[in-house]
């Protein structure tokens, strides 16, 4: 087990800065699995997962689980973002930039792209790779694995996490300055986990999310030893015509009962939207298909289109 | 025969409930006259930048006293869209607030979408089909930039000699990157209708001299394209561009993090290896690093923003290509 700062930068008007990163499990070679979060600093069930993680890690190295073995080494960066983690913000606060939009980075280009190159440098070797997302301030999102334009093998790597839905994307040129996407062009596995919501920790979805990842490190053979109860589902692979979204068709506050991961039949109540100033219910939400509740507005006070609901329906 | 006339008419694009009681709208000013050409010009798509906001009321103030001298003089359509961020602009905001997200990677857009798509789209549905488009920005808060126009290579045929005409200092064309797929300029260029991306000045500010230099350029191109009249007297243009392309633009980005304090005025000719400035130590005192011009050429980038951080872009000087003057 050793930490190491994986960049360190000198800082204009306080003491030199860092990102530091655990290296965990066997010293030689290069690291099996790379996990990565917080490249958004506001999303803090990623961070709080890997350093738990890190925990769980290292008391396994040091004996204190005598059935499980770290037989392949482990990268872990549980926050890319130091200072916007450190500030609650999901950009670089410097300059405002979205760290998740400088990959692949460029070692003579600006802060931030000197980070991404940095983080895909140690990363992209891996055989497995993780990125660990929590939506933004006002979603909230299912645990869930989401691949990308997948490879076989991705589409069945990602049943190993053990979370109740696994989501394929396909990669929007918006989209072409992430991580992920960046990952994609070196040999290996990719997955990006979404994690509840940005801002506070969802200590359900950590938990289970935490435990998929030792799962996914019993499956991939980092991790000897490990027994994984069975799930009390399969996870379910939704392509992205399985999605159904209900947005607002006015402004005003939405407020919902509901919890993440139940099924909902079509026609049944979500929730309300009411005139924020008059009080009054302005639409009754609906569902208007039958399937698993994935995502969900936290956030209350809604402009016209805000998305309010996802909905997953099961695969024929 | 009747009286040529100019009309003058404000509304709005979109008009969207907000959360608590009010409504959002995106406005413009439409000045008919002739069935000549339709020209537009948008700004305030990032609301820290505030440049092309000034060009919109020059502009304006422009057109009302040829409604009032010579209302045949507008053979065409005018539209100004001065805010397409108005929430952003409200709050000193560069993205759009709440939704944080930047409005130039947003479009096309979609109309049953969120706000940002939703704006874009309505962007779109109001500008597509016009003979020009100019998108106005003004760098950001970090970087001061000369008056330039920015060109996507793939559509530098067409857009070059439109540029060429706008009074500017400099074109940049640069090449074609997926993420800037998103942007107005692209989504429009792509279905047919030009557009033209100018860059001057920096963030949160005013550069009087540059918006006057660049309305006349819009003026001069209006003319051409016979959105005004052939009677329409404009001064001559003063200003001719210099070309930037990938292969001759240096980018200096900080060593470390302190403070850079230029020695050098922006939009100057530079020697190589002539000092631009330096970057200090506000805890220590004393020089951490002597930012030095890699090549000759002509400092067109320039920090305004003195806070860096190792990687910072602090200037971007365009090296002189055989044959330019």
């Amino acid at each position: 087990m050793s930490s190491r700062d994986l960049v360190l930068m000198t800082a204009p008007l306080r003491e030199d800065f860092s990102i530091p990163c655990h290296e965990i499990g066997p010293a030689e070679g290069i690291p099996t699995v790379s996990l990565v979060s917080g490249l958004h600093g506001n999303e803090i069930n990623g961070i709080y997962i890997l350093a738990r993680l890190t925990d769980f890690l290292k008391a396994v190295e040091n004996g204190a689980y005598p059935k499980l073995r770290l037989v392949q080494r482990a990268l872990i960066i549980p926050a890319v973002n130091v200072l916007g983690t450190n500030t609650l913000r999901r950009a670089w606060p410097f300059d405002q930039s979205d760290q998740n939009r400088m990959f692949p980075g460029n070692q003579m280009g600006e802060t931030t792209q000197r980070i991404a190159y940095t983080v895909l440098e140690a990363t992209r070797k891996s055989t497995y790779r993780v990125d660990l997302h929590s939506s933004n301030l006002y979603f909230e999102e299912l645990p869930q694995v989401r691949i990308y334009d997948p490879s076989p093998e991705e589409r069945e790597s990602a049943r190993l996490f053990g979370l109740p839905a696994i989501m394929e994307r396909s990669v929007s040129p918006v989209f072409t300055t992430t991580l992920m996407y960046a990952w994609k062009y070196w040999h290996g596995q990719n997955f990006l986990l979404q994690v509840g919501q940005a801002g506070s920790i969802q200590l359900d979805h950590c938990q289970q999310v935490f435990r998929g990842l030792v799962a996914f490190l019993g499956k991939i053979g980092v991790l000897e030893g490990v027994e994984v109860a069975e799930a009390d589902q399969e996870p379910i692979y939704f392509a992205r015509e399985c999605s159904v979204h209900i947005y607002a068709d006015r402004a005003g506050m939405f407020v919902s009962d509901k919890s993440l991961g139940k099924w909902v039949k079509e026609g049944q109540e979500l929730g309300y939207i009411y005139d924020s100033f008059n009080g009054n219910v302005r639409t009754k939400i609906i569902a208007t298909a039958t399937g698993l509740l994935t995502g969900i507005r936290r956030q209350p006070m809604l402009f016209e289109g805000d998305l309010l609901v996802r909905i997953c329906t099961k695969p024929s | 025969m009747s009286e040529p006339s100019l009309s003058i008419t404000t509304s709005s694009i979109l008009s969207l409930e907000m959360p608590y009681s009010e409504q959002l709208c995106i406005r413009r000013t439409v000045y008919r006259g002739g069935d000549g050409p339709r020209a537009a010009i948008v700004s305030g798509i990032h609301g820290d930048e505030l440049e092309g906001i000034y060009v919109c009321q020059l502009l304006a103030d422009w057109l009302e006293q040829l409604a009032r001298e010579n209302p045949a003089g507008l053979a065409g359509t005018v539209e100004l869209y001065p805010a397409m961020n108005p929430l952003g602009l409200d709050t000193l905001t560069r993205a759009i607030p709440v939704f944080d997200t930047d409005l130039n990677r947003n479009f096309p857009g979609s109309p049953g979408s969120d706000l940002p798509r939703r704006i874009a789209h309505a962007a779109m549905e109001n500008l597509s089909g016009a003979a020009l488009v100019i998108d106005i920005h003004a760098s950001n808060i970090y970087l001061r930039e000369i008056p330039q126009v920015r060109i996507n290579t793939d559509f530098a045929d067409s857009l070059v000699p439109l540029a060429e005409r706008m009074n500017m200092d400099l074109i940049w064309l640069h090449g074609a990157m997926t993420v800037l797929e998103a942007t107005i300029a692209h989504s429009l260029n792509s279905i047919g209708t030009p557009c033209l991306v100018v860059e001057m000045g920096v963030g949160m500010r005013i550069t009087p001299d540059y918006c006057r230099q660049l309305m006349s350029g819009i003026l001069t191109l209006w003319k051409d394209l016979g959105v005004l009249a052939p009677d329409v007297e404009l001064p001559p243009p003063n200003h001719f561009p210099l070309i930037a392309d990938d292969s001759n633009v240096h980018y200096l980005n900080a060593a470390t993090s302190g403070l850079f304090v230029p020695v050098i005025e922006h939009w100057t000719d530079v020697r190589k290896g002539q000092l631009l400035g330096s970057i200090v130590s506000p805890l220590k005192g004393g020089i951490l690093d002597e930012v030095r011009s890699p090549v000759d050429g002509i400092l067109f980038t320039l920090r305004e923003y003195p806070l860096v951080y190792e990687g910072s872009l602090m200037a971007r000087i365009m090296a002189r290509k055989r044959g330019v003057s």
